[in-house]
């Protein structure tokens, strides 16, 4: 069940790509209710496995790479259908639908098996911050899509070709809003959800230090971000840029942690 | 019952003709009225625009067209033949252009929006002379417009210098309300060009020019602020869009003078629009950081892709009104056979009561009984002799190929005479759509 509905997913996510990237094939506007409504199908059918997964294990899926992954691929649709329903623009889907697909494609190939669970005070403790921390790489993820759609689109703009990007993806300015408001929101999750795991750690003596410095990396990253847009007026190119530098780096600092990692299957 | 289009446009009539021929609002009542007259029509409309003059009629006994050339040859001032500027369209070709007209597609700028208004005022200044058939015509060429622009890219990206300034503005910018905008240069260009970015709301223009009375002037036609051109480039750092159209021999705008400037801009982009040949801003300042310098060349460029673009989607949209007119045209046979049927059945029913009465004054010696018995069998019989033919036009009808069975029915049966013209209104009016 979980992993046919994991499979329905990843094909209605693909859709709602395919569906978004029609104005590359004909001249017309993207079918913004159908790509939203299918994103929205794609994510019900998810939210299914998820469910499936929870009854079968008594537990949300949080631990364990595989439920980990699909959790963090819902999140990623979640962010995406709401910045999209909002705004009424589906550019984002390109970059964001195959992202979640590839995550729960990810999950899938892996195994849904959770991972050890703590158990009564610390069990919520670690099932926030496990959420928290997500939602918070969700908001980095999406903020880096922002910036790669609008290097893209600069450069067209900068180049002076008139193509199907100049049409058809939404202006420079709103991938630079999109790119600071999912920064903001990325650092407010994963500062308390780490601030959570510091907590934890503390209270409960325990930790994992290759986790522990990936996840303060990620903060970091997300931090310098903040200060820099929020404090130091960062927008714009520079914005795009350091973002995608900054979430490339998250992104190969994990990879890297992952294959030196010598407590194997510990560290998501 | 004919639909025929009779009139001229761009294609056909230079545009000194046109405008002879143009019928301005206050006069297309006595216009209407008096082609009325001279036509019969059943039904008659008038769309006239600087580039087409068309009069749209349902043709009564007599043929429209020649006092249409007539009345049109008189307002050319009886010296040349308004027909040999001219065209006209029958039944589904004339449902077809007027489609064609709504959608833009006959437009001098292919797929132009304001074609539809247009269409829209002139079938409501046409409503004392058009009745059903007109009205559903002009309604759905209203609704084929709206989906012709819908489910085609016809009317998509600007298609004039002015515009593609603006949607290049809008790409970087998003929305232009209550941004700034500092024109160089007050001559024409910069005026249109500065209309339409006022138009989408940008809230502080500085126009800047050699001659500081003519960039008094250009401000306060747009409600912006003059400043002496040597004064421009330290409120450059302030302004989002530069447009440049000065009749400079050289460029103006120079690298060390942008580049101070975007220092203090920090990240934020400038738009810099290029409209003066020969080019005011040196090309070089095109490669600093967040600045995006278009020229003249380049707007050309983002009209003529869209042109082509459009050009590109007509097969698309030819389609849909190819659909359309196949609607229209099926309601239109619905409504013509109606009418003719009744009257056909009627005119069947009187000469059965004639022979019925011819044959029963034979058989006076019948008893009542046997007289209603009678009575039955000719209705009988006239009954199952008409039930087929009736069947069989209301099917070509409702498939559309009613018309001409409709007219072979007239013609063999004599019922042009006894027919009432033309059918009810079964329209909504203008204000209830």
């Amino acid at each position: 069940m979980i992993a046919l509905a994991h499979a329905v997913a990843i094909v209605l996510y693909l859709a709602a790509a395919g569906l978004a990237a029609i104005p590359f094939a004909r001249p017309i506007r993207a079918p913004v209710r159908s790509v939203i409504w299918v994103l929205a199908a794609g994510i019900a059918v998810h939210l299914v496995a998820l469910g499936d997964f929870v009854r079968i294990h008594g537990e949300p899926p949080l631990t364990g790479l595989g439920p980990a992954m699909s959790f963090a691929a819902v999140l990623v649709a979640i962010t995406l259908l709401t910045v999209e329903a909002l705004a009424r623009e589906v550019s984002l889907t390109l970059f964001a639908a195959p992202l979640a697909a590839l995550l729960t494609g990810f999950a899938s190939l892996t195994g849904m098996v959770p991972g050890p669970e703590a158990d009564g005070m610390r069990g919520v403790w670690l099932t926030s911050h496990i959420a928290l921390s997500f939602l918070g790489i969700a908001a980095f993820a999406t903020a880096a899509g922002a910036g790669v759609m609008y290097l893209v689109e600069r450069r067209e703009l900068k180049s002076r070709r008139f193509g199907a990007i100049f049409r058809f993806f939404p202006p420079l300015e709103t991938l630079d809003r999109v790119n600071h408001v999912a920064v903001v929101a990325g650092w407010l999750a994963l500062t308390v959800g780490i601030g959570l795991a510091s907590s934890y750690a503390l209270e409960y003596r325990t930790g994992h230090a290759i986790k522990m410095v990936w996840a303060y990396s990620a903060w970091l990253a997300v931090t310098a971000l903040t200060i820099g847009r929020v404090v130091r007026g960062w927008c714009a190119h520079r914005a795009a840029m350091l973002t995608n530098l900054l979430f490339a780096g998250v992104v190969v600092l994990y990879i890297a942690f992952r294959v030196i990692d010598p407590l194997k299957g510990r560290f998501l | 019952m004919a639909l025929i289009v009779a009139g001229l446009s761009h294609h056909t009539a230079p545009i000194d003709v046109r405008e002879q021929v143009a019928v301005a609002p206050h006069e297309t009542p006595r216009v209407l009225d008096d082609l009325a007259r001279a036509t019969g029509a059943a039904e008659l409309a008038l769309l006239s625009t600087c580039n087409r003059t068309e009069v749209y009629v349902v043709e009564g006994e007599e043929p429209a067209a020649p006092p249409i050339w007539e009345h049109l040859s008189l307002r050319l001032g009886g010296t040349a033949d308004a027909a040999a500027y001219g065209y006209v369209r029958r039944d589904r070709e004339a449902a077809a252009h007027l489609y064609r007209v709504a959608s833009g597609l006959d437009s001098m700028i292919l797929g132009e929006a304001q074609i539809h208004g247009q269409v829209r005022d002139a079938w409501e200044a046409s409503r004392s002379t058009s009745r059903a058939i007109l009205n559903r015509l002009f309604q759905s060429s209203l609704l084929v417009a709206s989906r012709v622009r819908e489910e085609t890219a016809v009317g998509r990206g600007a298609a004039s210098v002015s515009s593609a300034a603006v949607q290049l503005s809008k790409k970087i910018f998003g929305n232009l309300s209550g941004r700034r905008a500092m024109v160089l240069g007050a001559g024409d260009m910069a005026d249109l060009a500065l209309e339409c970015l006022v138009s989408e709301g940008v809230r502080t223009a500085i126009v800047a020019n050699r001659t500081y009375e003519r960039a008094v002037a250009l401000a306060e036609r747009h409600g912006g602020e003059a400043l002496h051109y040597d004064d421009c480039w330290t409120r450059l750092a302030d302004v989002d869009v530069l447009l440049c159209s000065t009749a400079a021999p050289h460029p103006i705008v120079e690298r060390a003078q942008v580049e101070p400037a975007m220092r203090q801009r920090g990240d934020r982009p400038l738009c810099i629009l290029d409209i003066a040949l020969p080019r005011d801003v040196a090309s070089d300042v095109g490669m600093l950081d967040n600045v995006f310098l278009y020229d003249l060349d380049d707007l050309r460029s983002v009209v003529e892709t869209n042109l082509e673009r459009r050009r590109q989607e007509l097969p698309t949209a030819e389609s849909v009104i190819a659909d359309e007119v196949e609607q229209y045209w099926q309601w239109l046979a619905g409504l013509a056979a109606v009418p003719v049927l009744r009257t056909f059945r009627s005119q069947m029913d009187r000469v059965r009561e004639d022979e019925l009465a011819r044959a029963l004054k034979k058989l006076a010696h019948l008893a009542p009984n046997d007289r209603a018995a009678v009575d039955l069998f000719s209705r009988a019989l006239m009954n199952k002799f008409l039930h087929e033919p009736s069947v069989r036009l209301r099917a070509a009808s409702a498939n559309g190929h009613g018309l001409a069975i409709v007219d072979a029915l007239r013609y063999l049966f004599a019922l042009e005479s006894s027919e009432s013209g033309t059918p009810p209104d079964d329209t909504p009016n203008a204000e209830g759509r």
